[in-house]
C-alpha cells in the first residue's frame, strides 16, 4: 500500500511516513517515540528539517533539563504537517502498542489532524482495537482485511517455485495444494474476523 | 530521498552524545544531544527506525498480493482527499496473519 502511494503520487507533493508497532519493541514504542519516528521521516524535507532544528534549539534554551515532553513533539509533528502539501501516516499493527501507549498515540494523531484535516491516517490491527479507533476517530473509513483465494495462491505457488527439493513433489499433490489450500483457508478466514485463526500462508 | 537535504548545519556541533530516555518516563532530553544529525538518524527525536522494518516487509511481500485492497472505495476514497476530515483515518482490521501488513 506504500509503494502505490509512491507510485501514484504522481506531479503531487507527497510526504509519506510509516511506523510498524511491534510487541517485542512494546516498551520503547511509547507516543512519543512514535510520534519523534514519524517526524524523523518528515524530516527528509528542507522545510521540516530547519523548523525541526530551530524548534529544538527553542526547547533547549527554554525548558533546561525538563526535556521534550509528547505534547512538545506532537506541537512539532503538527508545524511539520502544516508545512507540507499532504501527508499520509502509516501506522501497522495497533494492537501490539501497549493500551497506555496506543490511547496517547490516538489521541495525538486526532489532534494533529484537528490542525491538518488534509493528512492522510492509515492504521491496521486486529478486530478488537476498533474500539480505541473509533473512540478518536468517530469519522473513519474501515476495510475488513482477510486472505483473498488468489492471494494464497499467489503464495503457495512462489512457496512451491522456491522449493529446495522439487523432485519430491509429485504432479497430483501439487495440484492438490493448489487447489484445496486456497479453498479451505479463504472459507476459514470470511465471515471470521473475530476468530483468532492463523491464517499463516500470507506470513 | 533526497540526501542533500540531510546535509548537517556547522554551526552549534557542540557535542556527539545523545541520550534519548526509555519508555518509563516519556521525556527525550534534549542537554546532551545535538540538533545536527542527518535524518537517518536522528536519535533527539526516536531511537525507533521504522525504515528498516518497512524495507524487510517490501523484500518478504509478494508483487501481486493484496492488490484488491488498492481497488476498494474506501481506498480510493481515502487516498484522493476529496472526503476531507471525515474520510482521513482509513481503519483496516483483521485476524493475525489475515495479511494486513503486506497489502499491496
Amino acid at each position: 500500500m506504500i509503494d502505490d502511494l509512491y507510485d501514484e503520487r504522481g506531479e503531487e507533493d507527497t510526504t509519506i511516513a510509516m511506523f510498524y508497532c511491534d510487541f517485542r519493541d512494546q516498551q520503547a514504542q511509547t507516543a512519543i517515540n512514535i510520534i519523534g519516528a514519524i517526524l524523523k521521516q518528515l524530516a527528509v524535507r528542507c522545510e521540516v528539517l530547519e523548523h525541526l532544528r530551530s524548534t529544538f534549539q527553542k526547547a533547549k534554551r527554554e525548558v533546561g533539563s525538563r526535556g521534550l515532553r509528547l505534547p512538545d513533539m506532537v506541537q512539532m509533528l503538527k508545524q511539520a504537517v502544516v508545512a507540507l502539501p499532504r501527508v499520509f501516516i502509516c501506522i501497522d499493527a495497533l494492537d501490539e502498542c501497549l493500551p497506555k501507549h496506543l490511547l496517547e498515540l490516538l489521541r495525538s494523531l486526532k489532534d494533529i489532524l484537528g490542525a491538518a484535516p488534509r493528512t492522510r491516517i492509515f492504521l491496521t490491527g486486529r478486530p478488537q482495537v476498533e474500539a480505541e479507533v473509533t473512540r478518536d476517530f468517530a469519522a473513519r473509513l474501515m476495510v475488513p482485511i482477510s486472505p483473498r483465494r488468489h492471494d494464497i495462491k499467489r503464495y503457495l505457488e512462489n512457496k512451491l517455485e522456491m522449493d529446495p527439493e522439487p523432485m519430491a513433489m509429485s504432479d497430483g499433490l501439487r495440484v492438490d495444494i493448489l487447489t484445496f489450500i486456497p479453498e479451505r483457508i479463504s472459507e476459514m478466514c470470511v465471515g471470521a474476523s473475530a476468530v483468532p485463526i492463523q491464517c499463516m500462508v500470507l506470513h | 530521498m533526497d540526501q542533500a537535504v540531510y546535509a548537517h548545519s556547522t554551526d552549534n556541533a557542540s557535542t556527539n552524545s545523545y541520550n534519548v530516555t526509555n519508555s518509563h518516563n516519556n521525556v527525550i532530553n534534549v542537554n546532551n544531544i545535538t540538533p545536527d544529525e542527518g535524518p537517518e538518524n536522528m536519535l533527539w527525536l526516536s531511537p525507533l527506525d521504522p525504515v528498516r522494518r518497512h524495507q524487510d516487509v517490501r523484500i518478504d511481500r509478494l508483487d501481486g498480493v493484496g492488490n484488491w485492497f488498492l481497488e476498494t472505495n474506501e481506498f480510493r476514497e481515502w487516498r484522493s482527499g476529496e472526503g476531507g476530515a471525515d474520510k482521513a483515518v482509513l481503519f483496516c482490521y483483521g485476524s493475525p496473519g489475515a495479511g494486513k501488513t503486506y497489502l499491496r
